[in-house]
């Protein structure tokens, strides 16, 4: 079953607060190495032969440990996996031999058309089956063990005949991944779909929790005036999401934690804050978590 | 066909027809084919594949101004859509589109812009390498430079145009009310290099261009004289040369 | 094919090739006609993981284009630059002279 070896022992992510890298932050991390914990990384975006994406992301890595997070590699399109991608990943982790490597569980290419947007699968036997088929592969391209991201979603599909909770433990199970617990991607599908978050929490396997994501979103309605929330990474990450994100630690124990903020990218010093909030969830709970033990 | 593909198939094509009714099967827990949130993918894939364009191409969306450009590239990727998830490849086809994306007509020139910038983008990412080292050139014997044959740096690149194009990008490029730019008054080559990490655009003076395409083309450097030489009577080899090497576009050279 | 007369001598190239290595030691890095340096070194990354604005804004709805009932007017610095058919149109949708391939000018 998990026959793949956790090759991250070398190259650890801490249990601590870590920040999605951004361009526009390159030049003051690097003349003021702030004591953020890590740093992630879109896959994709260091794709390219070489030039300033290399060379900043190269000179980072020397000061920090790192995550590489795949958005593109349509691990839930029911055609097979683009190879010279996964290939394009291998090369990225071989690189810069990251302490975690994850993707998400969507699609986003469909005959030969990459549409850019995480999109959501139905959840059933057939595209479990199709999705575990793609995880064992990536996992055997990159000797390593991925991490699989909870989706935030706007709609559902008749199809689905497990809930996504017995999906993704069901995936665990069947190819050893870990899972990303993406904590604003409860709260927005939650809402979404009027469920109970907290419960979502709760009845997640937190055993395999290998990352946790926290970013914004945004309040919209839906058609018949009830709540929306759309996953922008455009604004700090909300309060209630930070209630989720502390109960959850109180379940799953220090776990590491990015503060992603994709649109709208602030000031570093803002990412700073986020990230100190986190990181004091994470300290803070971390003592209730071994006292309770 | 499986239950998944054809899910994925009415997906897509909901997604890129925005008249498209949303695929029965997709719901939210109030009602059936919701169309407000099926929007809400609609919307981030145009969004974020237009806002992918409008970084790749600044100066043909400054020229056109935001709604127009934002506009004209929902067109684009409507009909053009990236087909890799890379998407610093995605844009390639965009100058071909414009010329012949009929309310862009009346600007001839934009196509070329275009072109430039995408050759920017081609060598912002290329593969890094170090030019050739003036020393290695100080050790060339003189009357054996005709034979020599050139590597060029992966990043050069080339755009040739019959109007004014780097003019129209530098001065469309730079912060400030631009100067007024006569289209008519002639063609400009372009040489993108990137020595470094940052690109750099030069205006090439005439000849330059077929120069240095023959030398890309693996001619010797005698060769590739007499191709620029063919094509412009003043064209200035050593004023060519020295700008070629200044700009690190030079990155290996063997004798034939 | 025939034959041409070379336009320069092996001579003439040496000495070119020799005078421009001693020029670029000499004076680095400026040459060619003009230089425009690009000062956006680091460009932001393309992929992202980001939704875009919710759910109504241009992106889920078409504007209308159909041949040449295009509706939007260029607002743009197009207008500094003088086309060769006539002034840059802000509302025009002027097609460019039939069989005139710009192009080749």
């Amino acid at each position: 079953m998990s026959r793949i070896e956790n090759t991250d022992g070398s190259n650890p992510i801490p249990a601590r607060a870590g920040v999605g890298l951004k361009p526009e932050h390159y030049a003051e991390i690097l003349d003021t190495r702030p004591a953020i914990g890590w740093f992630e990384v879109h896959a994709e975006n260091y794709m390219g032969a070489g030039g300033a994406p290399h060379h900043f992301l190269t000179a980072i890595r020397e000061h920090y440990p790192l995550s590489v997070h795949g958005v593109g590699l349509s691990i839930g399109a029911d055609a097979p996996l683009d190879t010279d991608h996964l290939n394009s990943l291998k090369q990225v982790c071989d690189r810069y031999e990251p302490g975690l490597v994850s993707e998400h569980l969507a699609w986003s290419t469909h005959d030969g058309v990459y549409l850019n947007d995480l999109l959501p699968v139905p959840y059933n036997a057939e595209t479990l089956g199709r999705v575990c088929e793609h995880i064992d592969q990536v996992q055997e391209v990159l000797r390593r063990r991925m991490l699989l991201e909870n989706p935030s979603t706007y709609i559902r599909f008749d199809g689905s005949e497990m809930s996504e909770l017995d999906f993704l433990a069901a995936i665990v199970g069947r190819t050893g991944c870990g899972l990303l617990l993406d904590v604003n991607n409860v709260q927005v599908s939650a809402t979404n779909h009027a469920y109970d978050a907290v419960a979502y929490i709760d009845a997640f396997p937190h055993q395999h929790v290998g990352e946790i994501h926290l970013g914004g979103h945004a309040d919209d309605e839906g058609d018949d005036g009830e709540p929306l929330l759309i996953d922008d990474h455009g604004s700090a990450v909300a309060d209630i999401v930070w209630n989720l994100y502390a109960h959850t630690i109180s379940r799953c124990g220090p776990v590491p934690t990015l503060i992603e903020w994709d649109n709208d990218v602030p000031a570093w010093a803002v990412l700073m804050d986020e990230a100190a909030r986190a990181d004091i969830v994470l300290s803070e709970t971390s003592v209730q978590h071994v006292a309770a033990e | 066909m499986s239950r998944l593909s054809d899910t994925q198939t009415g997906f897509a094509h909901a997604v890129f027809n925005a008249d498209a009714a949303v695929p029965e099967g997709i719901v939210s827990h109030l009602r059936r084919q919701p169309r407000k949130r099926f929007g809400v993918y609609r919307n981030n894939v145009y969004v974020s594949l237009i806002s992918v364009l409008e970084g790749r191409f600044p100066v043909v969306s400054r020229l056109l101004g935001e709604d127009f450009f934002k506009a004209t590239a929902r067109v684009f990727v409507e009909h053009h859509p990236p087909t890799s998830p890379v998407l610093m490849r995605y844009g390639g086809g965009f100058s071909e589109f414009l010329e012949t994306f009929e309310p862009v007509a009346d600007l001839p020139w934009l196509a070329d812009v275009a072109r430039l910038e995408w050759a920017w983008n081609l060598a912002y990412h290329a593969a890094d390498k170090d030019p050739v080292a003036p020393e290695a050139l100080a050790a060339i014997e003189p009357a054996s430079a005709g034979s020599l044959v050139f590597e060029l740096h992966p990043a050069v690149q080339l755009v040739r145009s019959a109007f004014p194009v780097v003019s129209i990008w530098s001065e469309h490029s730079k912060d400030g009310e631009p100067e007024h730019i006569d289209a008519g008054a002639g063609g400009e080559d372009g040489l993108i290099v990137r020595p470094g990490i940052a690109v750099e655009v030069r205006h090439l003076p005439r000849g330059g261009a077929a120069f240095i395409s023959a030398l890309a083309g693996g001619k010797t450097l005698g060769e590739a004289a007499e191709v620029a030489l063919d094509e412009e009577a003043s064209f200035d080899l050593q004023a060519n040369l020295a700008g070629l090497i200044a700009s690190g576009a030079i990155a290996g050279l063997r004798p034939a | 094919m025939e034959s041409k007369t070379r336009k320069m001598t092996s001579l003439a190239i040496a000495s070119a090739f020799a005078a421009s290595v001693a020029a670029v030691g000499a004076t680095p890095a400026v040459a060619a006609d003009d230089m425009v340096k690009c000062y956006g070194i680091a460009k932001k990354g393309e992929n992202d993981c980001k939704a875009g604005p919710g759910t109504s804004c241009s992106g889920s709805s078409t504007v209308d284009y159909q041949g040449n009932a295009w509706k939007l007017v260029k607002k743009g610095t197009c207008t500094q630059v003088s086309t060769p058919f006539g002034p840059g149109s802000l509302t025009c949708l002027a097609t460019r002279p039939t069989g005139q391939n710009y192009q080749c000018g």
